[in-house]
């Protein structure tokens, strides 16, 4: 038997046991289940360290004797108190820092998120693209405006708002059911054509 | 009436069922259809292009995903790295999710089995997976080589010959982000205003709609959504990039395209007598055998590639098969896997709406009985 052969059958088996499911809840589908929560966790736990640990903390320290970046180092550590609940607060030192980055990004996000997509609905409306999108924007930031009664001639036109929001939750799910069967034709592709060779 | 209570009261395995079978039938009895590719899918094919046989230019691929949302974005991995190496376009990837790295090995190996000639360092370089990447993000931007340090197989990044006047983000111009959650945000948020980076993203249909505002706005410079974006790709390479043709609208629109993007087995190679002649000066060792698969038609020349035993396609070794196979149009399936897929897609999606109508109607039928 290849490699290749056992890796499809082992592949093959689990999405069997996935599958099993839909018929109804079993212990194999609960197998496979946990062996793919605990398989990323081990993957990620022993790729960590030797793609993280050993290049940025081992080494440095130890070989090229950069001794200061123990400090960053026993900070992140302290996140492991949180294993602990006599000393988990410590964990909040570690998290200080994070949320230092947070602040960093909090000015190019605003020109991101905000700025930009201002700039971008304060164009000349030579398309009925372009207003469609400004009427859009507009109904529906002031269907949001809840200081003023949805009544009235106000009313029905935040209601054109709420239709737009209404369109675009259709167009998300229509993605969504897209994007699942995408993954159910991904299983399936993998079992008639990887594992059964019924197409070339 | 009684059709629509049976409809209403069918158990939900039934409808499982049915929606399998719905999908796995196109699977495997494959029809030719087309793709109608969208701007934000022909903005990234032509930016990736015009970066073809530039020493000084580069892309990069981020794979920021793991298996769960393989089946969306693997093939849009792959058809990026294929119009890559037809065009002889410098590519670098990297993950910063440990899951994602092991993905880049099997997108690269995928593409590559088809590509001889292609050596890592030379044409590709993958980075593996580096935590940190916002470090990552700004680093780039100032020096790749130092900020990478090694790549995947360990090798000093300065020191290949991939970098070859690739220095930072002004060469290294393009990023194009996978992801199965938020894609390209760090890049938009750091790289694109303060490097001028084009960052552009492959995201899961699910995350499409959340990205549109970035796409408007102009901060994505192209956008490959689901496995229908992965599918517009796929087409464009089979009819620019595997010619070696820079993108073209007429081309594109032009109903003789339709030859070279069958996604069915293409079996027959064609040659006018001149192609031929020259085919055969290629491979003067194999001339005898050539020969005698060789069939005239119509003042051409016609090889059945599909008839050539094992041990013969052996003999006449990976290029001359490779050429009959595309001068036969045919596409292997590890490139045409969202296309076959998206004809499953479409059945599965006729069939939902089937499913929908019915039990609508049944709904109605059902309070109008009980009004009665």
């Amino acid at each position: 038997m290849t490699f290749e052969l056992i890796s499809n059958l082992v592949g093959a088996f689990f999405t069997l046991c996935i599958f099993s499911f839909l018929y109804k809840d079993n212990p194999l589908y609960q197998m496979a289940e946990q062996l793919l929560v605990g398989l990323s966790v081990g993957y990620s736990l022993v790729l960590t360290y030797h793609r993280v640990f050993i290049p940025y903390v081992y080494q440095p320290i130890m070989i090229r004797h950069q001794f200061v970046l123990i400090i960053p180092f026993l900070i992140g550590v302290l996140y492991l108190t949180r294993l602990i609940p006599k000393y988990s607060w410590l964990s909040r030192y570690p998290i200080a820092f994070s949320v230092m980055g947070v602040g960093s990004s909090f000015a190019l996000s605003l020109h991101t998120a905000i700025l930009v997509q201002m700039r971008q609905a304060m164009v000349p409306l030579e398309t009925i693209n372009l207003t469609l999108i400004f009427v859009g924007t507009l109904t529906v930031l002031l269907y949001f405006f809840f200081s003023k009664a949805h009544t009235g001639t106000y009313g029905k036109f935040v209601n054109v708002g709420k239709w737009y929001m209404m369109i675009g939750f259709g167009a998300s799910f229509g993605l969504t059911v897209m994007a699942r069967v995408s993954l159910l034709i991904g299983r399936i592709q993998f079992l008639v054509i990887d594992v059964m060779g019924l197409m070339k | 009436m009684k059709f629509f209570k049976r409809m209403q009261e069918l158990d939900r395995r039934w409808i499982y069922m049915i929606i399998a079978l719905a999908i796995i039938i196109p699977l495997v009895i494959p029809f030719d259809s087309d793709n109608l590719t969208t701007p934000p899918t022909e903005n990234l094919y032509q930016m990736i292009d015009s970066f073809a046989g530039r020493e000084d230019r580069a892309i990069l691929m981020s794979f920021a995903h793991d298996a769960s949302t393989m089946p969306e974005l693997f093939p849009m991995e792959v058809a990026i790295l294929r119009h890559c190496f037809e065009r002889n376009i410098k590519v670098f990837t990297f993950s910063n999710s440990a899951l994602g790295a092991p993905i880049i090995d099997y997108a690269i190996n995928t593409v590559k089995d088809e590509y001889p000639h292609i050596e890592s360092g030379v044409h590709y370089c993958n980075f593996g997976f580096k935590p940190n990447l916002f470090a990552m993000v700004i680093g780039m931007g100032d020096n790749i080589a130092t900020t990478m340090n090694v790549d995947a197989e360990g090798r000093k990044v300065e020191t290949l010959p991939i970098m070859r006047g690739i220095t930072n983000y002004t060469e290294m111009n393009l990023v194009v982000e996978f992801s199965g959650s938020v894609a390209g945000g760090t890049w938009i948020v750091y790289a694109r205003p303060k490097f001028g980076l084009n960052v552009a993203v492959g995201v899961t249909a699910v995350m499409a709609a959340d990205q549109y505002p970035y796409l408007q706005s102009g901060q994505l410079i192209g956008m490959l959504s689901g496995l229908k974006g992965a599918a517009e790709y796929e087409k464009m390479v089979d009819i620019f990039a595997k010619n070696n043709q820079s993108f073209s609208r007429e081309k594109l629109n032009d109903p003789s395209v339709r030859e070279m993007i069958r996604i069915t087995t293409q079996q027959v190679a064609s040659f006018s007598p001149d192609e031929f002649a020259k085919f055969l000066d290629k491979y003067p060792q194999h001339q005898g055998l050539l020969e005698q698969y060789k069939v005239d038609r119509d003042g051409k020349v016609e090889i059945n590639w599909t008839q050539i035993p094992p041990e013969h396609a052996e003999q006449l070794g990976f290029f001359a098969m490779d050429e009959l196979q595309r001068q036969a149009n045919h596409i292997k399936y590890a490139f045409k896997t969202a296309r076959v897929g998206m004809n499953a897609q479409s059945v599965a999606h006729i069939v939902m709406i089937l499913f929908i109508v019915v039990g609508n109607l049944g709904y109605f039928a059902q309070k109008l009985s009980e009004k009665k």
